[in-house]
């Protein structure tokens, strides 16, 4: 699993040796961690088959699904990648106060319904990805859609 | 000589008991009124309790559904890096070292320096 990058306080050392020609390219996603939280239910709702073939593929890999995997992986990327570029190109205004907000708010998703909310009324007219939570207890409102929550700092 | 006797019809009552106004309520209201806020207390805590148990479930499952697109992007790297490896020391040292009796990838703890700085 990730670890700890290397840190050179002087210069920065990256071996950047691009892969062989003979895998094929994929654009990395390039987003950065509030940007992804708040599209992170998007990306389960349109891409949940091919993360979970990825997350099988690397069980059953059995120590080798760094090398095995990364067909798969591409197409988790790519995925995710397009589920970016449709809300960008979609709800892009909803999605930036939006993750402005988590910015701003600790990244806690409790802190910024009010953007959260017209974020996935946007997505959901427009792209049809709806945000569920799974297991949600039975006859319980989700979290996200309750109108008045005990948890709000304003 | 004649002794002091009480007065015929004794002596009047001394009074030893305050007569105040009892104030407030009384003392069974008090406690009532005590554990209702209690009670009250104790029901929103549990609404608290409830509502973060939800609030961590989203926050977990926004992770589990991030995961394996960063997990993608990271071995991807790895596998970057192991490559220019192995072709830096085959152009080195003409071999391909196996370093450890298994197929399974092992992440570096070293790292070769780059000749140049990157950034």
């Amino acid at each position: 699993m990730s670890a700890r990058q290397p840190r050179f306080t002087s210069q920065v050392l990256i071996d950047t040796t691009p892969l062989p020609d003979d895998i094929p390219k994929v654009q990395e996603l390039g987003a950065s961690s509030a940007p992804l939280l708040s599209a992170s239910f998007f990306i389960g709702a349109r891409c949940k088959a091919y993360n979970d073939d990825y997350m099988m593929c690397k069980t059953e890999a059995n120590g080798r699904g760094e090398f095995e995997c990364m067909k798969e992986g591409r197409k988790v990327t790519r995925c995710a990648a397009s589920v970016i570029r449709d809300i960008n190109e979609h709800c892009l205004a909803e999605f930036r106060s939006h993750w402005q907000c988590l910015e701003n708010h600790n990244q806690q998703l409790w802190n910024c319904r009010p953007a959260e909310r017209q974020l996935n009324k946007c997505v959901f007219d427009k792209l049809k990805l709806e945000k569920v939570i799974p297991d949600t207890p039975k006859g319980e409102e989700p979290v996200h859609l309750r109108k008045r929550q005990i948890f709000q700092s304003s | 000589m004649p002794q002091d006797m009480p007065p015929t019809g004794g002596y009047a009552p001394v009074q030893y008991r305050r007569n105040l106004p009892a104030r407030g309520f009384r003392p069974a209201v008090y406690v009532l009124a005590t554990f209702g806020i209690m009670t009250y207390g104790f029901y929103r805590a549990g609404q608290g309790i409830r509502e973060h148990n939800e609030l961590a479930r989203e926050k977990m499952w926004a992770r589990i559904h991030l995961i394996p697109a960063l997990q993608a992007e990271e071995d991807r790297d790895q596998v970057r890096r192991y490559l220019a490896d192995r072709a830096r020391e085959k152009e080195l040292l003409g071999t391909e070292t196996k370093v450890y009796n298994s197929d399974r990838f092992v992440r570096p703890t070293f790292a070769v320096t780059p000749e140049h700085v990157t950034k």
